[in-house]
């Protein structure tokens, strides 16, 4: 038991490494900073200013929270393509035959954007609400940092579920992955409250990751009590090993099929 | 020089008919029309929903010219098809221009598309109340980005990471364009700067467009698009001549 733990901490390990070595070939310090990363403040600002337009200061605020946070989960859909990649690589039948399970593996193969999600949400928050006077509640909105470092995860996990389903096909890699984005937008309470949306959605909106991180972002922005933020925050880990549990599956399945015909071929 | 620029246009829409991936955008633009929509249905404010249809279209429009438009030049040198072009009696330029129009055309239909969105998902009619006012636009529109993605598609074919500059080009200009949210709501020192996006033109004349409050300035308004659009075109073919020189002299126009 504590050998397939150390093995199974060892390929996340490696797979996390190249994962950053990827980042870097991606971005440079000064792309990121000054292209990506203004780039996501800029998409923060326009729903902000949009608020400014309503002409309603609680409306301005509420945007802006719900897309800083928006920010985390969105970069961590980005793990639909990049374990798409793995594929187009010619990589993948090396993982399947070897005694690992393409699962670990992938888990840890896209931690980047994790890490650059949660950059991007924490510069965002902390820079931007000043600029449109919303107020952050100091030293209690550091808080928000893990909040959106749980909804990251949570959100990463689920998305691992569509990275699984998308190794199927390739092709549906950015559509799936801007559709994800776009829908977590809608539904979770990023625009408007989830009571905005009739039952059935708002039902769907419970148990998609981001809904109850970001609630318990807000609640904590808003100074309620810690007990409801940390049973927001319990809610968002639960759902977020909900969705691991499901991406374990679905990964055990592809690999199971690919290996029963063939299907997983050299080269894209 | 007209053969060869229709050549173009048909090229491309087979070739588009072929990657249903290059219109992701039309596909998604739904989901984004709706989350701009439901913020505006939510605080009552339902008569600015047409900010919110000019403002999805007006990125989708901005969106394809950065992603299809600007990376013609580059796609053909990584597939390894702009060595077999280059040497070729026919100009680049022309050929870019053709395709550059054809996905330009095609990515109006961004505007159709979000006020259907609105009335499907929220039952708000969007009419134009200014339809000359609104076809203008939109053909001078055509012109100004035709000529801006000419520009786009002779720098990124120099850059070694063009999708990073792609990716950072979308949601700045959806700000400095006043595609949601009308440049007048900026700060003061970044409205000078919207006024030299033709976009933010564009989306003013649109909005008004659609609004029954009589359009003012309209021929001025046309003529500072008109203007920006042929001077980027002006730029971006001096660009590509100049790029492409760079690469024959160099030996590289089949490199990556």
């Amino acid at each position: 038991m504590t050998t397939a733990i150390r093995d199974h901490a060892r390929v996340l390990r490696y797979a996390s490494m190249s994962a950053i070595a990827d980042f870097r070939a991606i971005y440079t310090w000064r792309t990121w900073t000054f292209a990506w990363l203004i780039r996501i403040l800029c998409q923060v600002s326009l729903f902000a200013l949009l608020g400014r337009l309503l002409g309603s200061p609680g409306k301005t605020s509420f945007l802006l929270i719900g897309n800083c946070v928006f920010m985390v989960a969105n970069t961590a859909t980005q793990v639909i393509s990049s374990t798409a990649w793995e594929r187009m690589a010619g990589t993948l039948p090396l993982l399947v035959a070897s005694p690992t399970a393409p699962f670990w593996v992938f888990t840890g193969r896209s931690v980047q954007w994790l890490l650059d999600g949660l950059s991007c949400s924490t510069v965002s928050l902390f820079l931007l609400a000043p600029l449109f006077d919303v107020p952050l509640p100091m030293p209690s909105a550091l808080l928000a940092v893990p909040i959106m470092a749980l909804t990251a995860v949570s959100t990463y996990c689920f998305a691992l579920v569509l990275a699984a389903l998308v190794l199927r096909m390739l092709s549906l890699r950015s559509l799936v992955s801007s559709l994800s984005g776009l829908t977590l937008m809608v539904l979770t309470g990023v625009q408007v409250p989830i009571s905005f949306w009739p039952t059935p959605v708002r039902q769907l909106a419970e148990v998609l990751p981001l809904t109850h991180g970001l609630q318990a972002v807000r609640d904590l922005l808003a100074g309620d009590a810690l007990v409801r933020i940390g049973g927001q925050a319990a809610i968002e880990a639960a759902i977020g090993v909900g969705w691991l549990l499901v991406a374990a599956l679905a990964f055990r399945r592809f690999a199971e099929h690919g290996r029963h015909d063939g299907s997983i071929e050299f080269g894209a | 020089m007209i053969r060869l620029f229709f050549a173009a246009a048909r090229f491309q829409v087979l070739q588009m008919r072929r990657s249903p991936g290059d219109l992701l955008v039309l596909v998604t633009l739904p989901l984004l029309s709706v989350a701009f929509l439901s913020i505006l249905v939510e605080s009552g404010d339902r008569d600015l929903a047409p900010y919110a249809v000019v403002g999805t279209a007006v990125m989708s429009i901005w969106s394809i010219a950065v992603f299809i438009s600007g990376g013609i030049i580059d796609t053909e040198r990584r597939g390894g098809t702009l060595e077999a072009i280059v040497p070729t009696p026919a100009a680049l330029s022309v050929i870019v221009v053709g395709r550059i129009m054809t996905v330009t055309v095609i990515s109006l239909l961004g505007l159709p598309e979000s006020i259907l969105v609105a009335w499907a998902a929220f039952g708000i009619r969007i009419q134009v109340v200014h339809p000359a006012v609104f076809l203008l636009t939109l053909a001078c529109t055509t012109i100004a980005v035709v000529g801006t993605a000419t520009v786009m598609a002779g720098l990124f074919v120099l850059s070694r990471s063009a999708q990073t500059y792609q990716n950072s080009l979308t949601y700045p200009f959806y700000v400095l364009s006043g595609a949601v949210v009308p440049i007048t709501y900026l700060p003061g020192w970044l409205q000078p700067v919207s006024k030299a996006v033709f976009l933010s033109w564009t989306s003013e004349l649109l909005r008004a467009s659609l609004l029954t409050a009589q359009p003012s300035r309209v021929p001025f308004q046309l003529a500072v698009i008109l203007l920006l659009g042929v001077g980027a075109f002006g730029t971006g073919l001096l660009m590509i001549n100049r790029v492409l020189n760079r690469l024959r002299r160099q030996g590289t126009v089949g490199q990556v």
